[in-house]
């Protein structure tokens, strides 16, 4: 399993001991990059409909296809040369041309299309970027659909953030109190939860999301929360361990011999001292997620068309990969960073918070 | 040994009571009529009723899921929905490719993986060091499918070296494994590098190189041993994990093996053999785990007394 060797990372309870791993986490030049990549993700997500030059849905069935970077003139026939050849038909498609006489520059902030954001909340029609004029500018160039590229990663990426923040909103809300209970109380209690995440840890990495989805129907809620219940016993069995390191220390013999019950003290004071391998699990958790449900997309038992998930983005993209490889690679790309991003900050917050690893 | 053997064996039975708790318990939770639902969206009433009768579906919970369990002891499993062929019979032609494609995958992360490892952990913090950790890091973080769509880009519609799908020569077999293998190799070469730098910094080490022996025979000879112990459990749990992880491969490079017949199976509603297929997965992930736990506590007898 990719996961156990983050069950090592153990909590130390020093206090005033935040400003100095947050000081080690700051000098390590991985995370920060990790922190970067993350950032950035977020405010893709955060400024979607301002960042994408075009609506992610629009469709253009004459501009399919067009590789990257390529502006694509919308204005009628006239015989020059650059003629836009649809590479799946070999065909000049009409009226369509890659015309190199007249040059549209790209600009910063233009008007384009307007959009609305946030519920209704942001109405504007600006944009991080385009071309003013009778000309379309693909970034990344266009599908089989003619939508452009970059308009729909940029709008997927909420979609991987949701199903990474679902997922460890599931792992953590059921899987830590699941297994520090265990860990805690021991006995039977423990026996019987550790055969029930026995269990869910016999279907490895996808297989028990797959399962869950096949069970109760494909598509992208689903998804989110089958990626989530994949994730409880994997968050049960490392609080579980760390408990079991954390529960004979003395403060918590102090509370009970001050008269406090077992479960008040379980959560009051021993979770909070096994918070640092939570943390780091849910980050590595994040990039988990991200890829498991990016799988699921990809095949086919999770978002559905047009959504623009990039699994399933992917997924079609393979489809054409002889005439527009750009169509399958730029998703991989972008699910490729931001997963490295969670994984580098995740492995260094193992090491900022546990220096003996 | 044979008091751990027996009690390992005894640890590994109520995981696969679980895993059948958690396949029988698919076609009951599912939306639907569980008589339906394994007769096949297009069954006639009479079928339904046959499968209904057969399976015992009137009967309680526990009387079904007793039956369900004898099926499973005698390799009932119905029948597919699509094909009407035995479960069983469907399985025993598939599997044996996915095991192919897995081992072909732990033959090329071990092969790759241990010497990165190694190299990288006799100069830590090096850029030879970095450049084998961040190959890694790239190597856990890569969707499988989409390293596949490259592999296949490159080597089989670029270059023409292998062919772009299915099962045959071992040409066939050298893009799908290298593929499945990118994380187990990652995850060997990250433990190999840790359970070395471990190793070297040990006093027996030390001993060694005051004996005056250097380099290759200190490596080889009295550091490698050891830190190979946490590798093997490694390396077996990775060939589990892709027994599962064959799923996603086997889809992008139309490899038949069990994961491609799992996906078409659900996309087609076909629940024998999903449920088939999900138990044949994860009873074999329970059995592979159990022979590494088995093979650990020889190559390492402390186990054996925890």
């Amino acid at each position: 399993m990719t996961e156990t060797p983050v069950a090592a990372a153990t909590a130390t309870a020093e206090p005033k001991r935040a400003p100095r791993w947050r000081r080690r986490l700051l000098r390590n030049p991985l995370a920060v990059f990790g922190m970067i990549v993350i950032g950035f993700f977020l405010v893709v997500v955060a400024l979607a409909p301002f960042i994408s030059p075009y609506p992610p849905s629009q469709q253009s069935l004459r501009t399919t296809y067009v590789p990257p970077g390529v502006g694509v003139s919308f204005r009628g026939p006239d015989g020059q040369s650059g003629l836009w050849v649809n590479p799946v038909t070999r065909s000049p498609v009409g009226g369509l041309r890659v015309d190199d006489s007249e040059a549209y520059p790209v600009r910063w902030f233009v008007r384009g299309e307007s959009w609305t954001w946030f519920f209704g909340l942001v109405e504007s029609d600006l944009r991080l970027f385009g071309v003013d004029g009778p000309v379309r500018f693909y970034l990344l160039g266009t599908d089989e659909q003619g939508r452009d590229l970059f308009s729909r990663l940029v709008h997927g990426a909420w979609i991987s953030l949701f199903i990474g923040l679902i997922s460890i909103a599931i792992g953590i809300g059921i899987g830590v109190p699941l297994g520090a209970v265990s860990g805690f109380l021991g006995g039977t209690t423990d026996m019987i939860t550790q055969r029930v995440v026995d269990t869910l840890l016999a279907f490895p990495g996808i297989l028990l999301a797959i399962v869950l989805v096949a069970t109760f129907g494909t598509g992208l809620g689903n998804v989110m929360i089958a990626v989530g219940v994949a994730s409880i016993p994997i968050y049960a069995r490392l609080v579980r361990g760390s408990v079991l390191q954390v529960k004979n220390r003395e403060y918590v013999e102090a509370a009970a011999a001050l008269g406090r019950r077992r479960l008040p003290t379980l959560f009051r004071h021993v979770i909070p001292n096994v918070m640092a391998p939570i943390i780091v699990q849910s980050s590595l958790q994040m990039a988990v997620a991200i890829l498991f449900a990016a799988g699921l997309g990809f095949l086919g038992l999770g978002a559905r068309p047009p959504q623009p998930e990039w699994g399933l983005m992917l997924a079609r993209g393979r489809e054409y990969l002889a005439v527009a490889p750009h169509v399958a690679t730029f998703p991989g790309i972008a699910i490729v960073m931001v997963v490295l991003g969670f994984n580098l900050l995740g492995d260094a917050l193992r090491d900022a918070l546990d220096p003996r690893m | 040994m044979l008091q751990y053997t027996l009690r390992r064996v005894l640890i590994a039975i109520p995981s696969i009571l679980g895993v059948m708790i958690i396949v029988f318990a698919m076609v009951r939770l599912a939306p639907g009529d569980p008589a339906q639902l394994l007769a096949g969206e297009f069954a006639d009433a009479e079928t339904i009723e046959l499968i209904r009768e057969r399976f015992g579906l009137n009967q309680s919970i526990p009387e079904q899921f007793l039956r369900f369990v004898g099926g499973v002891v005698q390799g009932d499993l119905g029948r597919s929905t699509r094909s009407n062929r035995e479960v069983t019979a469907d399985l025993a032609v598939y599997f044996p490719n996915t095991l192919e494609l897995a081992l072909g995958a732990i033959a090329v992360a071990i092969l790759l993986g241990i010497p990165m490892g190694i190299i990288a952990a006799l100069r830590p913090n090096t850029p030879v060091d970095l450049v084998v950790m961040l190959g890694a890091l790239l190597g856990v973080s890569m969707p499988v499918f989409w390293f596949g769509l490259l592999a296949i880009l490159i080597f089989s519609v670029e270059l023409g070296w292998f062919p772009v799908a299915g099962r045959g020569t071992l040409r066939h077999l050298v893009l799908p494994a290298i593929t499945l293998s990118a994380s187990s190799l990652a995850i060997i070469a990250r433990m190999t590098r840790s359970s070395m730098l471990e190793v070297l910094g040990q006093d027996f080490i030390r001993t060694a190189r005051a004996k005056g022996l250097f380099g290759r025979g200190v490596v080889l000879k009295h550091a490698l041993r050891n830190a190979l112990v946490p590798v093997v459990t490694v390396v077996g749990l990775q060939f589990g994990a892709l027994l599962a992880g064959a799923v996603i491969t086997e889809t992008v490079f139309t490899w038949p093996g069990i994961g491609s017949l799992l996906v078409q199976s659900i996309l087609a509603r076909d629940y024998p053999v999903v449920q088939g297929a999900v138990l044949l997965i994860a009873v074999s992930f329970i059995i592979v785990n159990l022979i590494v736990d088995l093979i650990y506590g020889y190559i390492d007898p402390r186990i054996r007394y925890d």
